[in-house]
């Protein structure tokens, strides 16, 4: 008498794709960033913050196929180093292969080190949105301005780790030709050293090429210090903190798909025309209070309620304003629950 | 020439704290199967019958009504259900379960049989689906069943119970048994546990809500 089963035909799945700002702050941009250390004080990975924050949105690695720049785990392993691990962690999440090193295009086809952006999960959510990715990148007087070919790409490549753009010199998704940042015979915001890495929106990591990076202002770089030396610390992540801070301009945008149930609820003009709200019955005997009630009742439904089977009410829905309802009036609500 | 409004209605709906326990259980039980109306926050006190204006403003008042938002505790919202009734009907089903308040010392029982008061056109009568009973605060019991209806929903009711919170439990019966908890670790400082025992006619959709009250004995 007061629950209405619903056909089949009344719920219907939707899934609507919803982006936004990707930073805690809710702002695309990000700035003033700093970053420290990462959990337990190692210097493997540095995590990133904006200006006034503490929320964590990214942090930063490096990693060496060859394990330099940082320090063995045991003297007696050569090549063995955190660095080392880095790179075999990355190299198998993206390509998902031990034979394949890291593929920069241009003259960087199998590139000993890389830089990475991890962006954190809360700020992606479940993928980059690619197009709004702009990254300002100083070290010294040279700044190089990157983003990806997301926008221009005819094709996009899939990699082990789903899609993958190549992030080049430019703004909002589109590589820019220059007489400095583009190499001769290389797509447009190309180096010499191919591009200047990979961004990989769907497992939220943008791949760094560091040897793009480490090259001169005259060949697109930005001569980022890429230290090479053998058990030795060299900082390198550090070092790309320090561009990133210094160009202090990092704009992201997260993309999520959100599902949601439609479900359609229908009051047939016969029913729904009685409440058993205490206010409108007078005392325990559930005497209407009002007699034109009798023939003529009105109710003024405010929720409705999505129940399972065993009368366990699963969700609830308010509507902004008491809809009237009576013998010559039914109703429809489209309640969307959001999962 | 105006043109007609074919707007339907949108309202966006939250999960209540017993939908996400469902979720969490993965048993299959969250799953929308049927929907009801309340109006719970209305007061039809605000009805104007002798509105001067006519019968389209005896409810002028109760529409200007701004409402709330949901409440995710199921055991607030969706109190006062409506009803499917036949038109001329005077009297709204009722419940009458024998008590105002229940207080229980730490283990003792009590048995509860509700009868709906004028349904079907009997003054009273026991409903043949049974009645939902929903306790707000599980823990304050260490039994509550209900019997009497053997569906197969009931029988899974009465077999649930979602340990170490103070999460509802629903069961569905013709007669509720209520044993209050002997443990005495829940009182605290405290010498009683309150809780609320609703109380509704799977049929008639009637509805009585009671204070329970367990009492510390040691």
């Amino acid at each position: 008498m007061s629950f209405v089963q619903l056909a089949s035909t009344d719920i219907v799945v939707s899934a609507d794709t919803i982006t936004a700002p990707a930073w805690s702050t809710g702002n695309s941009v990000l700035s003033g960033v700093t970053y420290t250390s990462g959990s337990g004080g190692t210097t493997t990975y540095l995590v990133a913050s904006g200006s006034n924050s503490t929320t964590t949105e990214f942090s930063m690695t490096y990693g060496n196929i060859n394990g330099y720049g940082s320090v063995l785990y045991n003297i007696l392993v050569s090549g063995l180093s955190p660095t080392r691990t880095i790179y075999g962690q990355y190299r198998n999440l993206v390509y998902g292969t031990e034979t394949q090193n890291f593929n920069f295009g241009g003259l960087n086809t199998s590139s000993v080190d890389i830089h990475v952006i991890n962006v954190n999960r809360n700020a992606y959510k479940q993928q980059l949105y690619a197009p709004t990715f702009n990254l300002t990148l100083t070290s010294g007087s040279a700044t190089v301005r990157l983003t990806n070919d997301s926008t221009t790409t005819s094709t996009v490549t899939y990699l082990d780790c789903g899609r993958a753009f190549n992030i080049v010199s430019g703004s909002n998704g589109a590589g820019v030709i220059n007489s400095v940042s583009t190499a001769a015979g290389q797509p447009a915001g190309w180096t010499a050293s191919g591009s200047y890495g990979l961004f990989l929106p769907d497992v939220g990591l943008i791949v760094l090429n560091s040897r793009a990076l480490a090259m001169p202002a005259v060949s697109g770089g930005i001569l980022l210090s890429v230290g090479q030396s053998t058990n030795t610390d060299n900082n390198n992540s550090a070092a790309l903190g320090n561009a990133i801070a210094s160009g202090n301009y990092f704009q992201l945008n997260s993309e999520e798909t959100v599902s949601s149930d439609y479900i359609f609820v229908r009051a047939g003009n016969a029913q729904f025309n009685y409440t058993t709200n205490p206010s409108a019955i007078s005392g325990s005997t559930g005497t209407l209070t009002f007699p034109t009630m009798i023939n003529n009742p009105q109710t003024f439904p405010t929720t409705v309620g999505l129940y399972n089977a065993n009368n366990e009410l699963i969700a609830v829905a308010k509507l902004s304003q008491p809809f009237v309802k009576d013998f010559t009036k039914e109703a429809l609500f489209r309640v969307k629950l959001n999962f | 020439m105006g043109y007609l409004n074919g707007v339907t209605v949108t309202v966006d709906a939250i999960l209540t704290k017993k939908g996400r326990e469902l979720l969490a259980r993965n048993d299959g039980s969250f799953q929308i199967t049927q929907f009801a109306l309340s109006d719970d926050e209305i007061d039809y006190t605000l009805y104007n019958p002798n509105h001067p204006s006519g019968s389209a403003f005896y409810g002028e008042a109760i529409q200007a009504m701004p409402v709330l938002e949901a409440f995710p505790n199921d055991n607030e919202i969706m109190k006062y259900k409506l009803i499917t009734l036949p038109r001329g009907t005077a009297a709204i089903p009722a419940l009458n379960v024998g008590y105002q308040t229940i207080t229980l010392k730490q283990g003792a029982s009590i048995s509860i049989t509700p009868q709906t008061l004028n349904y079907l056109g009997a003054t009273s009568t026991f409903e043949q689906d049974g009645y939902i009973a929903t306790i707000g605060d599980v823990r304050v019991t260490s039994n509550f069943t209900g019997v009497g209806i053997n569906t197969a929903e009931a029988t899974q009711l009465n077999g649930t119970v979602t340990v170490g919170t103070n999460v509802s439990k629903t069961v569905i019966g013709t007669t509720i048994n209520i044993t209050a908890t002997t443990v005495n670790t829940l009182f605290g400082t405290n010498t009683q546990l309150q809780t609320n025992l609703v109380i509704e006619g799977r049929d008639s959709g009637a509805r009585v809500t009671i204070p329970v009250t367990i009492t510390k004995q040691s």
